[in-house]
């Protein structure tokens, strides 16, 4: 299973390769959407990316604000996921 | 100037006549002496937007001077072409069909979509199927964008429904504006043998919200109704007396070969709201003052109007010409 600390990196590196903003300062509890570093199209890319790299599948019911509004959220939600997966 | 109070009848025209006589002053100065042409082409389609623009496009330049070119293909609403002959024959309108079917098979318009669908859903027959994309409706107060959903409708009726990852999303959508970019190759065809200006149809969501295809739709040289708003469209289409069955059908892509509404494609909220949001969204209006009239929350409102910005900023580079300031020597 994917460690928090190593997944929060990757995700990290997502997120300041694959924006078109010039990010000032980024945290975990960054809102991705709110502050514009993320469009529309940046949400599907980031949902392909989940389901490539981390072997989730993510279903209309997980489309919500508390799963992806940040770093945080993705990162609980790909490890709550995960664990489904291994349960 | 103070900003007059929100209210649901703030998009209203006082007074028609004289809106629809400064449109047409405006457009008769634009095609004869800013364009030096001698009259418009307009690709119309029987929908609200096209026959408001034909109908003023009459009045400003007289109808033997407007050329109406209805382009067809294989996965439009047959509707749509008998409501444009009769709108034309109202208006005593030319007209000139062009089938873009082959054009777009030639394009292989059809095959790129059809593969990208079956990439997804692998029983799909486009023979006997028929498909559309669009916005699942989400929470209008969400932070998050909404995604696109791929649809196949069976000869039953019953529906496979999948969210559209991003590369079949974008190949279907590529695919799909061949249909835009053909009709536009039509329209500069006619205008050019012709000595006409192409006369755009995008209403003020349309171009300020990105619902249309770069050099496909948007690719016209003048928009006589890119500020109004679709309510508004409507208020000049009963002034105009465009057909019935005109200004009562549901507003359509009909660029898919399942029916889907606009609404369902794109904008998420019906006209009468989406208009009074984004009149409130562009005139800075109090969120909560917004939401008193619409019934909804002042923070549901403003989520909304940070998901307008969002959609103008996405859709920014579609209004851009290409840049063309490199002056370095």
């Amino acid at each position: 299973m994917e460690n928090t600390g190593n997944l929060q990196k990757e995700l990290f590196a997502y997120v300041k390769e694959n924006t078109f903003k010039e990010i000032k300062s980024l945290t975990s509890d960054t809102m991705l959407f709110v502050e514009g570093i993320f469009d529309s199209m940046g949400f599907v890319l980031l949902l392909d990316f989940l389901e490539e790299n981390y072997q989730i599948v993510t279903d209309d019911e997980d489309l919500i604000e508390e799963n992806f509004e940040s770093i945080d959220a993705i990162t609980a939600f790909v490890l709550r996921k995960n664990s489904t997966v291994v349960q | 100037m103070s900003t007059p109070a929100f209210h649901k009848d703030i998009l209203k025209i006082d007074d028609v006549e004289k809106l629809v006589e400064k449109i047409t002053d405006r457009l008769r100065k634009d095609v004869t002496g800013k364009l030096r042409r001698y009259g418009g082409v307009i690709g119309i389609s029987g929908g609200i937007d096209s026959s408001v623009t034909m109908a003023l496009a009459v009045r400003a330049l007289g109808a033997e001077n407007i050329l109406g070119v209805m382009m067809p293909e294989k996965d439009s609403s047959p509707d749509s072409r008998e409501l444009a002959n009769n709108l034309a024959n109202q208006f005593k309108v030319q007209t000139i069909v062009e089938d873009i079917t082959g054009a777009l098979d030639g394009y292989k318009c059809y095959e790129r979509r059809d593969q990208a669908v079956k990439d997804i859903i692998p029983e799909y027959d486009p023979s006997s199927h028929k498909m559309k994309i669009g916005i699942k409706q989400s929470n209008p107060g969400s932070k998050l964008p909404p995604v696109f959903h791929l649809t196949v409708v069976k000869p039953d009726g019953s529906e496979i429904i999948k969210r559209l990852p991003t590369k079949q999303m974008r190949t279907i959508i590529a695919a799909s504006n061949f249909k835009q970019r053909a009709r536009m190759s039509f329209l500069y065809y006619h205008a050019e043998r012709m000595h006409y200006a192409v006369i755009g149809t995008p209403n003020k969501h349309e171009v300020e919200q990105g619902f249309f295809v770069k050099f496909g739709d948007g690719g016209s040289d003048v928009f006589p109704i890119g500020k109004l708003y679709k309510t508004q469209v409507y208020q000049v289409a009963e002034y105009l007396d465009i057909p019935r069955e005109i200004i009562e059908r549901v507003p359509t892509t009909d660029t898919y070969s399942a029916e889907q509404t606009q609404e369902e494609f794109f904008y998420q909220f019906p006209f009468e709201q989406l208009d009074l949001l984004w009149y409130g969204y562009e005139n800075n209006h109090n969120p909560a003052e917004v939401g008193k009239v619409l019934d909804m929350t002042g923070e549901v409102i403003s989520m909304i109007y940070r998901n307008f910005e969002r959609k103008s900023d996405t859709t920014s580079y579609l209004r851009m010409q290409a840049i063309n300031d490199y002056d370095f020597i």
